[in-house]
């Protein structure tokens, strides 16, 4: 089939869902049936995909005169990116089930992000790349906008500006290789044929590291994450992030690596500012979806040091944990929301012994929490310990600071644990009704499952992921 | 025969109609028959004008506007004097003698005023002489900056030849009263009132049409003139153009009505425009002007036509009155939507694409920073534009909602700009393929 | 094919239980108490059948070009341990039929020891760090698990929430410690480790740094100074669980740890720092235990103290007094533990000493193997814990190293265990009873599940004084050092007669006497430091709370929300000031309007002008 329908079908697709002035009930269906399909979709080109190196989807759209072809070309980076995509979006379209408020809306403007978040990880020109990533904003802005808590619109608006000026740079410093290259194609630049290649690189750091986000274009992240729906919050973990640090990858790390290897060290300065700041930060929270949304940004940090010993271990090791935290990140956000949304409190004090009450969805959350402290059976762990040898290899024995964040990390959430879910239960709690709609608790199991599914049997996920970065390593031309 | 003889032919006839819908049906039907002649090449019949395939391009494409916004139109007169705003274009676009140009020009200019002299209350008149006055002080400027360009001794009837000490007086004298028509500051302040306090379907072809006719035309004849002396000309217009990009962005931020938002995000999209010029050695630089200029003139327009049909008295539009559009129309509030993002510059939409073009001319051009400038402007721009529809969107309707919603013909008028705006985002090599 | 089955069986059964256990309660015990004693069995077959070291090499995962191990090995150290965590465990679950019968979740309680038991198999039978890592967390998270069993109630909440950050804080050390030789060593596997640092293959002070690394792991898993606060809060959980976890088997596998790295501390010459930690903590261990007031935290506090003297008999370089004390502590303090056990539920689930008394007439059996095994704990032959606690005294005098504080403290705690262990015997079991209502309410515990296992205890620890140099070769290929310290053993024994009357007096005969002492104001004053363990947990607590917390994530939080966003919620108020500033130079006024054009164009002509000239 022609791959570019599973961008433009989508946006498509999500006018006509949208239009109809009856808010139907059953555009959910609609966007799950979508999103399977585009995830078999993507199997199917999984299992196409040569052993190394890229494969071309079609080029369509041609303006020469201005390289401005949207090529659709996947390698397994691109494809293992897509399928993660695929996963959190069924999970996060089966964890909005019960949605009341305009679901027509809310389903339309999701099926608009897949079509869109489908171009970024397919397109290897520039310009096409840069126009789809401006494109999920909007989808974003809308959902955290409407569908938001108390401070939605300072959050929707703080997060759509912050990271539209960040674009702006990466958008200067395509511009940049475009004039020095000659061409807007990701794959035929080479890093000799720029003149600038620091500005370039900077100019593209900067930009993507307010996406990931790293310290101090982090801001941002706390409210978007907060106001946003939960379900939108896990998108916005799961996959917006990692949008960021798959561009981080691709851009920054593989297209320069000569410069990155000069300015390697940024990445271990932020990332370990990051997550031993976010981490402190996530210390003193009462809130519990800020808590987690620290959590976040703590682990970003920890997958940016991994970027920056650019090795075949690290990235390796920066891939797994980019997928263990969007599988681990989920359920907490989904939980927080939940319990947000039962007892009308965001702050912990309030909460108390919802183990009692609910203890399945506790489990999920302790068992998510464990995730992300790191304890060995889940991914969390996996991606620690990859991370601390490839990063030791690298940069030498003192990189055991990181394990400084794993201790802090374990700090805020056990006490996180003793005062939402042990201890005995408050007025809040015992006047709450925990029950969760089937469909949606289904998600969470599912989380939970592949959590320890890939913690027990990581090789599974390693396989793929050291193909992807196999090629960029082996062939000894980094 | 040609598109100008027969749009001003029909323009004459018009003045005879009495039906309304005759009278839009011939108008349709003659601006098709206008852009089929342009697209066969068909220019004035007269000396000093021709069409190259990028003029043809952008008079289809204003033709196409011309037509939505008669579409648009409740009065006859007002038909009337869109078909002439059309002529005049026509006119100004294919000239290629300075003194053709500086008569279409004024032409144009003379019909403008007529179009906005149809006022109904006093907040009209107001924006109809200050703009009148402002084009007449323009005018002066333009006239004795052809003097001063005749006293080296250049001729009036051909395209601009290379200029001494004088004629560079006057040439910029010239350019600086065209800036009027353009919105450049210092030459701004009468747009931000009047677009905002003339009828809104006025200001669309003023601020649309109007606008990018004239700056197709001001770059066609004066970029030999620009190239000339680049280094000294390029920092000024480069002064200019951040200028008036930064005023226009930064006096949108905090307006509370929407046509003043509007006014001031035209003047910024002009200090844009001009980027074009001071990138002129780039080769890019006039696509991306062209470019520019198709985006625009469909935004623009369908934005103001938008207002005009959401309430009576446009120009009282404020951003309170559009809380809950979104709930309560959603077809309007989508076209709007879309708009507003076009000219925000959200990609696969035309906005994005033509003003990342400009931007890359002026990279080409080897001016990085400022570059870096309108980006950075057009991020803030964002914030305005985020602030409309955040009424649009996020907010729950007032208990005195009152917005109109459209009836069938804007409602198609508005259909036509949007697939401009689209199309032109995504499939971008008709711009490429023709030649300014 | 067994080894297999001793792996995953916990594992799977304990989600079996609980599932079981969610159908109907009983079954859950059933199923447990089933392979408990299977797990055991499998343990005794491989012990039996045992001529080599099982060693089987499985590759976990590779990522990049690095490949992660997560083999087997199983020796004669793994062997010793795996009987005690079975064997203990097996018994353990007998016991808990009749301690948790009335409690609802039974079925969640199974599970988690079952998995508990687990994750101890996993610890000693891994090959490389990287399983042996493995297996810490889980018992961990068992332990956080069972401690806060009852978590509806604050205590036992915040006991959990105690335990596992001061075992993490211990934990992050062993895991930088894993990286550290993953780097300079390239390889996890233990045997090799151990190798390559006899053979200098290591950096030395790579070697010591990760010794001292692992040690810091080993002091928060057995509770040694200064991270031992979380083992005396961990009482809060069930009896049973004490016994098991935090008396014998969990516990043990700081000192497992060190004795399996035994040939690389020796290399990396921090052995005398292991001892030297534990001989302070052997010290605390043993004064505090003199001061409290509850069963449980006597046996805690005891427990601390000789693991201290365990890791006392590794430090002065010998391994085998190290393993065998490990061997008969972990069954001498299971009998205690269990015994007190018994003796709370009978009790109706009261633990206050003072409250008790007299309890012989009714707790016969409980009370006899109670004495066995505070015997054996005292050290008083032919009871097990005799030999192995005079080999680790002889030990720490004869080493040069050692000989001075560190064995002065060794032996103050060896000799003060007599003192403790006794004085809650007789308060328990001897003279009359203190609280008449209570001791009326006493029921005589079941002679099956509770009298058995405990008689099964008593019996082991019995024998096990016979068989020492036996389990010392066993475990090690040594001997236990000889006492060449001829004047010891006379001596240890009268101090410890002599203690052991003093005690008898002040409880038994004269608590009179006791009472005016304890009256006396600098009595108080180190009644107090004893009762609150010299303070250590109040330290902790406040650095954590008023440094981290307060001043340096306050701080942070102040950062963030005041500088680095306040930067950019700033841009807000700065636009609004460019705006204000633009708005100045817009003007209605038509005239106006006219004068900024025309001034606008006279400033470009000037500058035109001018540049024209330059």
């Amino acid at each position: 089939m022609s791959y570019e329908l599973l961008i433009f079908a989508p946006l498509a697709l999500s006018l006509l869902v949208y239009i109809p002035t009856r808010n139907l009930g059953g555009t959910k269906y609609v966007a799950l049936a979508l999103f399977v399909y585009m995830f078999s979709k993507t199997i199917e080109l999984y299992k196409q995909l040569p052993e190394h190196g890229y494969m071309l989807l079609g080029k369509f759209l041609e303006v020469k005169a201005f390289d401005f072809v949207l090529t659709l070309q996947v390698d397994r980076l691109s494809v293992i990116m897509l399928l993660l995509t695929c996963v959190l979006l069924i999970l996060v379209t089966l964890s909005s089930w019960s949605l009341t408020k305009k679901p027509a809306a809310y389903f339309s403007l999701l099926i608009f992000f897949s079509g869109a978040i489908f171009g970024v990880f397919m397109s290897t020109n520039f310009i096409w790349f840069f126009i789809f990533w401006e494109l999920t904003l909007i989808p974003m802005l809308f959902l955290v906008g409407i569908w938001g808590a108390e401070g939605r619109i300072y959050a929707a608006i703080k997060f759509f500006l912050y990271t539209h000026v960040a674009s702006m740079l990466i958008l200067l410093a395509f511009f940049l290789i475009y004039k020095q290259s000659g061409t807007f194609d990701m794959t035929l630049v080479k890093e000799a044929m720029l003149t600038t290649p620091a500005l370039i690189w900077w100019l593209m750091f900067i930009g993507f590291a307010v996406k990931m986000p790293l310290f101090p274009f982090h801001t941002w992240l706390p409210d978007a994450h907060v106001q946003a729906p939960s379900p939108v919050s896990a998108l916005l973990a799961g996959v917006l992030l990692k949008m960021g640090a798959y561009a981080m990858m691709r851009m920054v790390i593989l297209l320069l690596p000569i410069q990155a290897e000069k300015f390697a060290w940024i990445f271990v300065v932020l990332g370990l500012l990051t997550l031993l700041y976010a981490g402190f930060m996530a210390l003193y929270e009462t809130h519990v979806k800020k808590m987690v949304a620290y959590s976040s940004i703590s682990h970003m940090g920890l997958i940016a040091i991994a970027m920056g010993a650019m090795s075949y271990a690290s990235l390796s090791a920066a891939l797994f944990e980019m997928i263990g935290h969007a599988l681990i990140i989920s359920p907490l956000f989904l939980i927080a929301g939940f319990l947000h949304q039962k007892m009308n409190t965001w702050e912990m004090t309030d909460m108390g012994g919802v183990m009692q009450k609910a203890p399945y969805l506790s489990a999920i959350f302790v068992l998510a929490g464990l995730g992300a402290l790191g304890l060995p059976g889940t991914m969390g762990f996996i991606g620690e310990i990859t991370i601390l040898i490839s990063t030791i290899e690298s940069f030498g024995s003192w990189m055991v600071v990181i394990l400084l964040g794993s201790l802090i990390s374990a700090s805020y959430l056990i006490w996180t644990f003793r005062r939402v879910i042990y201890g005995e239960m408050s007025e809040g709690v015992k006047n709450a009704n925990f029950s969760m709609n089937r469909v949606e608790f289904f998600s969470l199991l599912v989380f939970a499952f592949l959590i320890i599914l890939f913690g027990i049997y990581p090789q599974t996920l390693f396989d793929e992921i050291n193909q992807a970065f196999g090629v960029y390593f082996t062939g000894g031309t980094l | 025969m040609s598109a100008f003889t027969i749009l001003f032919a029909f323009g004459l006839l018009s003045f005879a109609m009495r039906s309304s819908l005759l009278l839009k049906l011939l108008s349709l039907l003659v601006l098709v028959a206008a852009g089929y002649l342009t697209l066969n090449s068909y220019a004035l019949p007269l000396n000093g004008f021709s069409l190259t395939s990028g003029v043809a391009l952008f008079e289809v494409v204003l033709f196409i506007v011309l037509g939505a916004a008669i579409l648009n139109e409740d009065e006859n007169i007002n038909v009337t004097q869109t078909i002439f705003i059309g002529t005049a274009s026509v006119a100004l676009l294919e000239s290629n003698t300075l003194l053709n140009f500086i008569i279409s020009f004024e032409a144009l200019s003379v019909i403008s005023f007529v179009l906005v002299a149809n006022v109904k209350n006093a907040t009209q008149a107001s924006g109809a002489v200050k703009m009148f006055i402002a084009g007449s002080i323009a005018t002066a400027f333009i006239v004795l900056g052809a003097a001063f360009y005749l006293f080296e001794n250049h001729p009036l009837n051909s395209g601009l030849q290379n200029v001494e000490t004088f004629g560079t007086l006057g040439l910029w004298l010239m350019l600086m009263g065209l800036f009027y028509k353009l919105t450049i500051v210092p030459m701004h302040s009468w747009a931000a009132d009047s677009y905002a306090e003339i009828k809104a379907s006025h200001a669309a072809l003023l601020s649309g049409a109007a606008k990018t006719v004239a700056a197709l035309a001001v770059f066609k004849t004066f970029s030999p003139f620009l190239l000339q002396n680049l280094e000294f000309n390029a920092p000024i217009l480069v002064a200019l153009a951040i200028v008036t990009m930064t005023l226009g962005n930064f006096l949108a931020l905090f307006q509370k009505k929407v046509a003043k938002i509007l006014a001031y995000s035209s003047i910024a999209h002009a200090g844009y425009m001009l980027l074009a010029f001071v990138a002129v050695k780039s080769a890019y630089a006039s696509t991306s002007l062209l470019y520019i200029a198709i985006a625009y003139v469909f935004m623009q327009s369908a934005l103001f036509t938008l207002i005009g049909n959401l309430k009576e008295n446009a120009s009282e539009l404020s951003l309170e009155d559009l809380k809950g559009l979104g709930e309560k129309d959603k077809i309007t509030a989508l076209i709007f939507t879309v708009q507003l993002f076009s000219l925000a510059g959200v990609p696969l939409l035309a906005g994005f694409i033509s003003k990342a073009v400009l931007v890359y001319a002026v990279v080409d051009a080897d001016l990085p920073i400022v570059a870096l400038v309108t980006l950075l402007n057009s991020a803030l721009s964002v914030a305005y534009y985020a602030w409309i529809v955040k009424h649009v969107y996020f907010d729950e309707a007032s208990l005195d909602y009152e917005l109109k919603s459209l009836r069938f013909a804007p409602l198609m008028a508005q259909f036509i700009l949007l697939g401009g705006t689209i199309y032109f985002g995504i499939f971008a090599f008709g711009v490429f393929k023709v030649a300014f | 094919m067994n080894v297999g089955l001793l792996l995953i069986l916990p594992f799977t059964g304990a989600i079996a239980t609980f599932l079981a256990g969610k159908l109907n309660q009983k079954y859950a015990f059933y199923l447990a108490e089933l392979i408990g004693f299977t797990l055991f069995g499998l343990v005794l077959s491989i012990f039996l059948s045992y001529d080599r070291p099982i060693n089987v090499a499985i590759e976990w995962f590779s990522f990049g070009n690095a490949t992660l191990p997560f083999g087997v090995y199983i020796d004669h150290l793994s062997l010793v341990m795996l009987l005690i965590a079975t064997g203990l465990g097996a018994l353990d679950i007998h016991f808990s039929h009749d301690y948790m019968k009335e409690d609802p979740d039974k079925p969640r309680y199974y599970a988690k020891i079952l998995f508990f038991i687990g994750g101890m198999i996993l610890l000693v039978s891994a090959k490389e760090l990287l399983g042996l890592f493995v297996g810490w967390e889980f018992m961990g998270l068992a332990s956080y698990l069972l401690i806060s069993f009852w978590h509806q109630t604050k205590d036992p909440a915040d006991a959990g929430v105690a335990a596992f950050l001061y075992t993490k804080f211990g934990d992050v050390f062993l895991f930088a410690a894993i990286g550290i030789l993953y780097y300079y060593a390239h390889t996890l596997d233990l045997q090799y480790i151990n190798l390559l640092a006899t053979w200098h293959q290591i950096p030395d002070n790579v070697s010591f740094v990760v010794a001292i690394f692992i040690f810091i792991a080993a002091i928060g898993k057995s509770g040694q100074f200064p991270l031992f606060p979380w083992l005396m809060r961990a009482m809060e959980g069930p009896t049973t669980v004490s016994a098991l976890i935090h008396g014998a088997t969990m516990v043990n596998s700081g000192i497992y740890i060190v004795a399996r790295m035994f040939d690389f501390y020796v290399a990396a010459e921090a052995l005398v720092v292991v001892a030297a930690v534990a001989s302070l903590s052997a010290f605390i261990g043993a004064t505090s235990a003199l001061a409290q007031n509850e069963i449980k935290k006597v046996l805690a506090y005891s427990t601390m103290s000789h693991l201290s003297l365990a890791f006392i008999g590794l430090g002065v370089g010998s391994l085998s007094a190290g393993m065998t004390h490990l061997t008969n502590h972990a069954v001498f303090k299971a009998l205690l533990f269990l015994g007190a056990g018994a003796v709370i539920m009978a009790a109706r689930h009261n633990k206050d000493l003072f409250r008790l008394g007299g309890a012989w007439k009714k707790l016969t059996l409980v009370g006899l193997f109670m004495g066995v095994g505070a015997l054996s704990l005292s050290g008083i032959p032919p009871f097990s814990g005799f030999y192995s606690k005079d080999a680790i005294i002889a030990g720490a005098i004869l080493n040069p190293k050692t000989y001075g504080l560190i064995s002065t403290l060794t032996i103050i705690a060896g000799v003060l265990s007599v003192a403790y262990v006794f004085r809650i015997w007789l308060l328990i079991f001897a003279g009359k009873p203190r609280d008449i209502e209570l001791h009326e309410r006493i029921k005589t515990p079941s002679k099956f599940w509770i009298s058995l296992p405990l008689g099964i205890m008593a019996l082991i620890t019995f024998v096990l004084g016979f068989y020492q140099k036996e389990l010392s070769e066993y475990v090690t290929g040594k001997e236990l050092p000889e006492a060449h310290v001829e004047y010891l053993l006379p001596l240890l024994l009268s101090a410890i007669i002599l203690v052991g009357f003093i005690v008898y007096k002040f409880y038994k005969s004269r608590p009179d006497a006791r009472d005016k002492l304890a009256a006396q104001p600098l009595m108080k004053t180190f009644h107090k430091i004893l009762f609150n363990g010299y303070f250590v947990e109040h330290m902790i607590t406040w650095f954590v709370k008023n440094v981290i917390i307060n001043s340096v994530s306050k701080t942070l939080n102040w950062i963030d929300v005041r500088v680095i966003d306040g930067a950019v919620n700033g841009m807000l108020n700065l636009s609004q000031k460019i705006f204000a500033l633009f708005n100045a130079t817009h003007t209605s006024k038509v005239s106006n309007q006219a004068g900024v054009m025309i001034l606008g164009l006279l400033a470009v002509l000037v500058v035109i002008f001018i540049g024209s000239l330059v």
